[in-house]
């Protein structure tokens, strides 16, 4: 289902170097140091249970509809050339606001081919995924040059999975190097070697999610073992020592109830960090889980164990924290953040 | 800037500390409003002529919402007035000279003096409505110039009731020379104007230049003598003190007064003195109780005064208690209504701004110990209004200032000043001394002297009065009249009777749009709609403006100004070298909009013909929600970083800021320049006006100033700023600017508002996030910004009109999705978040 990493730049120079971008987030203050363009790239090596953003799974484009946004007109229905869209009657709502119809989209019929978009007057149909050239990604990232400066901000590449699209990676990151913009990969770390070692070489700084250490689990949570992305760390962590790239390096940790929160995972991978690693790890975030994300399954017409999770609360975030300070690393490089249960909140959801 | 952002800035300030116990008494002395024993409400006086006026309603042209109440306020401040004594060759004298020896009487031997409790300076009650002392046939002409046939009165409310906006000779807003005043006292300034008049030659000495020139001696020996008065009473008051600490203090403020404003200032506390009672005395002169009276760059022309006194020993701390007395004189300025409305007189439209920092010659940084010592004055004050700071922030600006800023930005949800860009703001000041020819005034080694009046509208300092609110026209109108050829699109509506005015050809008959072939062809259509508004705008303004002038003299205020003694002429007669008038065009996102949208579904995309749109808006959208969503949602708009679509808004902005420097006032010789402030116009206009082509329905709010429109702004601040900063004109290569490589259109710069996330500011590595951003808006923005802090009731807005917050987002790390498109459930859990962690 996911797309495969590629096995070299050869094969990608013979077609036309794109991908399909999820999202350009401007102003970004969460991927990386200072203010940042964060580009999110379609397209993941590992199938997450918990994953917060189920749209970048999918390295295609997809269609979505927003049902807040839908003023009812049906103009999308006749459009489709697949007949993949279809209305579904539902009954008023009690204020009597918002269509008095569903657009339901077969996804599984669905070309991602934008006919009903155009149609739509309200802009309730969205189409996840747009395909960009590095040149024109880079002249868009450029807006917002002026506010890299201020405090070491730059470009953040996320995804989905860089990884699997490296060449167009290395080309857009080697764009902004030479302008003298800061770069980050914000990478799960399941690729090959060489779509690491591409992609670590124009990044300035490496965000790196080490979610589970246990390999059974970790194929348990996310669809793959973690062998190869522990062994891409080790050697991401042997050219930065050879200094064969130059880049810092975070390590990400997201803390999940009932999988990845457990004392002994956070203090394994500190443990892990510390033996493998040391001193190369500027700063290990934990971030925990949100919940936000049932919306987004709900449109792609998926199902999220993770619905009625509740959060962490302050004290187990706290606890998750002292856990890996404790764990043989340098504890500065701790840093634990997200939202919290709201009886104990200390940090709230950003809206911008 | 609007009430409702005022409102914004201040419902959520932390609670004041640090005061000392003087302070914190004055202060709660202060909010104790109409239960305090002492205020400072208006006083009116009368010459006791029948025909006598002390309510003038020209000055309240620009404040549509007291039009109702103009005759009553007339009718009851004369009937409220008590009489003065009048010298006996009084009505011999010209008009400027009554009236500069009438203020003087008032304030000298009528107006009651008090020191208010543990004061450090004096000059408690200033808000008073002085006799115009007109004579019979002055005051016959007068009148009949405002209600008579084509009468001023009716003219603005036509104006306004139309949608077009208002217009009016607005007193205040400029920054007088303060500077020079403390530097030379009123003695120094009282010889020059004695040593002009001497100067005269005869003829001009009976004529109207002597006349000014006598006025303006008259005036400017009061100051001294209102200083006398407070001298002695300090004295008396002192001999009665039991306190001998206390006594101490009213022995010395007896000694500054008894110097100051005269002498010289020596000293920070004489300097402050000094300072207060000129600036109270420009409120009694112009008979207005604050609005944009402005005080300019306090930390530099203060700060020899600083350090003089901090030398010889003076406590820092006290210094800033000097200050914070001044803060509170300041706020009893909104005691002039204190019994109307709910809030003791209380409004958000008063503006005695500060300027603090900014850059100086060189490109140097003019940051200094005064500047930290007003921020912390602010902080400690908070919430308190007045004086309404405004900090300058340039390319230069120190980290430890932008830290300071901040922190309390963080601390007080929101900023409790405002911000001005030096870089963009100089670029228009300089395009204004090009275009207008006034190089010699202003130029690069002057340019960053300048300083915003009222809340950011940039001027130069003690010679400037640009009449920076005096003009605000809706943009939108003229997109209105090429729809119709001229006409209103639906019927003006009387807002007292609910009557229906009749339809009429205002606009030139640019023709039935339906014959046009193109876009292009619209276009024309609105580019002569634009002359013609700003050309009636122009003819408005004249109206009050020209009374003014003959009627309306403030020869106080003219002492302050520099060159209205060179020429013998008043302020109010275009004496100040730099005699410019503003005109500050409203909506103008909701016209740039309009314009795309024509664009888009019009000619381009031929989703609707001509005549289908104009039926659309007449219906008020009803019936046409399909089309609506067209316009709202999908056609193109300004503030998000697009290139096409902010390329409209040049444009725009590029055909009224040209025709705008194409007039002059005819009566005082003034020249219109360009400006954007929607002050709260963009609120109560949005009922005025019809429909609007960008999906707006008549009753939704208009685009605030340089704002995108409500709704609009889908890719976050950094787009809405460029885009602000590209609709000023951009950035040129090479220094080719107007200043450096900034371009501007704009010399009485824009107000800018953007509300950001609190978690934005809730620790230090993300503050050093935000600082980032504002030096990228010092280079990519506009010339001002307002800094709101988004909080739970916003969200709680979003939630029940997620139309206009379609692009909220909510953001965890690695985390995002639109606020208005996650279930209620967890939209309730964020804004419960919001409010949790708000202040923490």
């Amino acid at each position: 289902m996911t797309a495969p990493a590629t096995n070299g730049a050869g094969g990608e120079e013979r077609r036309e170097l794109t991908a399909t971008v999820l999202n350009i987030q401007r102003m970004s203050s969460e991927d990386g140091p200072g203010l940042r363009t964060t580009v999110f790239i379609k397209g993941c090596s590992l199938e997450c249970t918990w994953c917060h953003n189920p749209e970048a799974v999918c390295a295609k484009p997809q269609l979505v509809w927003h049902a807040e946004r839908c003023i009812g007109s049906a103009h999308c229905v006749r459009p489709c050339p697949e007949s993949a869209i279809t209305l579904r009657q539902v009954a008023p709502t009690s204020s009597g606001a918002g269509p008095c119809s569903e657009v339901v989209i077969d996804h599984a019929r669905c070309t991602a081919c934008g006919e009903c978009l155009l149609r739509c007057p309200s802009a309730a149909l969205e189409m996840l995924g747009k395909d960009w050239k590095p040149e024109d990604l880079f002249d868009e990232v450029m807006k917002d040059e002026e506010y890299f400066a201020g405090d070491g901000g730059g470009v953040t590449v996320s995804g989905g999975e860089p990884g699997l699209r490296a060449p167009f990676v290395d080309a857009f990151l080697a764009r902004c190097r030479t302008r003298g913009i800061h770069t980050a990969v914000d990478t799960c770390g399941m690729c090959s070697p060489h779509a690491l070692r591409l992609i670590a070489t124009q990044a300035d700084l490496v965000l790196y999610d080490l979610k589970e250490i246990d390999p059974a689990k970790h194929r348990a949570f996310t669809g793959q073992s973690n062998e190869r992305i522990l062994a891409n760390l080790e050697e991401l962590g042997r050219m930065i020592r050879d200094k064969q790239v130059g880049c810092d390096l975070w390590i990400r940790t997201p803390l999940i109830p009932g999988a990845t929160a457990t004392e002994e995972n956070v203090a394994a991978i500190g443990d892990y960090i510390a033996r493998e690693l040391g001193d190369l790890v500027e700063r290990w975030e934990l971030c925990s889980f949100n919940n936000l994300a049932a919306d987004k399954y709900r449109r792609l017409g998926q199902e999220w164990a993770y619905e009625t999770t509740a959060l962490l609360s302050d004290s187990e975030l706290r606890g998750f924290e002292a856990v890996a300070r404790r764990s043989g690393v340098n504890p500065d490089i701790v840093v634990a953040g997200g939202p919290v249960r709201i009886d104990c909140d200390d940090e709230t959801a950003t809206v911008e | 800037m609007s009430a409702q952002q005022q409102h914004a800035v201040c419902q959520d300030l932390k609670t004041p500390h640090g005061l000392s116990p003087r302070i914190r008494r004055l202060r709660d002395f202060y909010f104790e409003g109409l239960a305090r024993e002492w205020n400072n409400e208006f006083s009116c006086w009368t010459t006791g002529t029948p025909w006598d006026v002390v309510f003038d309603e020209t000055s309240y042209y620009i404040v549509p919402e007291v039009y109702a109440f103009l005759s009553t306020f007339a009718a009851s401040t004369l009937q409220a007035a008590q009489p003065v004594e009048l010298a006996t060759d009084f009505w011999n004298w010209s008009l400027p000279e009554r009236r500069a020896w009438f203020i003087r009487e008032v304030m000298v031997n009528y107006v009651p003096k008090e020191i208010l409790p543990g004061d450090l300076l004096a000059g408690a009650r200033f808000n008073v409505l002085a006799s115009r002392c007109w004579s019979k046939n002055e005051a016959a002409e007068r009148n009949r110039a405002i209600d008579g046939a084509g009468g001023a009165r009716a003219a603005t409310k036509r104006f306004h009731d139309h949608g077009y906006g208002n217009a009016g000779a607005t007193p205040g807003h400029l920054v007088p020379g303060h500077a020079r005043a403390l530097e030379i006292g009123w003695k120094g300034i009282h010889e020059d104007i004695e040593s002009r008049y001497q100067g005269l030659c005869e003829s001009d000495k009976r004529g109207s230049k002597g006349a000014q020139l006598r006025a303006m001696l008259t005036a400017a020996t009061m100051p001294a003598q209102v200083a006398q008065g407070y001298a002695d009473l300090c004295r008396r008051l002192a001999g009665d003190e039991p306190d001998s600490r206390r006594a101490e203090e009213l022995w010395n403020m007896a000694g500054n007064l008894d110097r100051v404003p005269w002498e010289p200032a020596r000293t920070f506390e004489e300097a402050v003195q000094a300072l207060w009672i000129n600036h109270m005395l420009v409120m009694s002169d112009e008979n207005y109780p604050g609005p944009g009276v402005s005080f300019g760059r306090i930390d530099q022309y203060l700060y020899p005064y600083w350090q003089r006194s901090l030398a010889d020993g003076m406590d820092r701390e006290f210094g800033k208690e000097i200050l914070k007395c001044l803060w509170i004189h300041c706020n009893t300025a909104y005691d002039a209504m204190i019994r109307v409305g709910g809030n003791q007189g209380i409004t958000s439209g008063f503006g005695q701004l500060i300027t603090l920092s900014g850059m100086g010659a060189d490109g140097r940084d003019t940051t200094n110990d005064l500047s930290f010592a007003i921020l912390e004055v602010i902080d400690e004050m908070s919430p308190i209004l007045e004086p309404k700071p405004n900090v300058r922030l340039h390319r230069n600006s120190p980290d430890q200032l932008l830290d300071k800023v901040i922190d309390m930005i963080a601390s007080s949800q929101g900023a409790p000043f405002l911000l001005n860009f030096d870089e963009r703001s100089m670029a228009g000041l300089m395009r204004e001394a090009r275009v207008a020819g006034c190089e010699d005034l202003i130029h690069e080694g002057n340019v960053f002297e300048y300083a915003p009046v009222g809340c950011l509208e940039n001027t130069m300092v003690g010679n400037d009065r640009s009449g920076t609110v005096d003009n605000n026209l809706n943009l939108l109108k003229a997109v209105e009249l090429a729809l119709t050829g001229g006409k209103d699109l639906t019927p003006a509506l009387d807002p007292l009777s609910g009557q229906a005015a009749p339809l009429s050809q205002d606009g030139p008959e640019t023709g039935e749009p339906a014959r046009f072939s193109c876009w292009e062809e619209f276009w024309q259509a609105y580019l002569e709609q634009t002359h013609y508004i700003i050309e009636s705008c122009v003819n408005l303004y004249e109206k009050t403006e020209r009374l003014r002038a003959e009627y309306c003299p403030t020869p106080y205020l003219s002492c302050l100004v520099k060159g209205c003694a060179d020429k013998g002429l008043d302020i109010t007669q275009g004496g100040a070298e730099l005699s410019f008038t503003t005109i500050n065009a409203g909506t103008f996102a909701t016209t740039v909009d309009s314009l795309l949208a024509i664009k888009y579904l019009v000619y381009d995309n031929n989703l609707i013909d001509i005549d289908g749109l104009i039926d659309a808006l007449k219906a008020n959208w009803q019936g046409y929600e399909t089309l609506q969503a067209w316009a709202k949602f999908r056609a193109p708009k300004y503030g998000r970083d697009d290139a096409a679509a902010d390329e409209m808004a040049a444009r725009v902005m590029a055909v009224w800021t040209t025709d705008t420097w194409k007039y002059r006032t005819l009566s005082t010789r003034r020249r219109f320049r360009p400006g954007m402030l929607s002050w709260n116009y963009w609120v109560g206009d949005g009922y005025i006006m019809a429909a609007s082509a960008d999906g707006r329905p008549r009753g939704k709010f208009l685009s605030n100033a340089l704002c995108p429109s409500s709704g609009a702004d889908i890719h976050g601040p950094t787009a809405n700023a460029n885009s602000a900063g590209q609709a000023l004109g951009g950035r040129a290569t090479g220094g080719n600017g107007d200043w450096g490589d900034y371009l501007n259109a704009l010399p009485n710069g824009a107000s800018h508002t953007m509300t950001f996330s609190p978690s934005l500011l809730r620790n230090q590595e993300h503050r050093r996030k935000f600082k980032a951003f504002l030096r990228g808006y010092c280079r990519n923005g506009g010339t001002a910004l307002q800094v709101n802090v988004l909080d739970a009731d916003m969200l709680r807005d979003a939630q029940e009109h997620p139309e206009d917050y379609r692009h909220l987002l909510v953001r965890v790390t690695g985390y995002n999705a639109y606020f208005t498109s996650i279930g209620r459930e967890l939209q309730d859990e964020i804004i419960a978040r919001e409010s949790h962690g708000a202040g923490s």
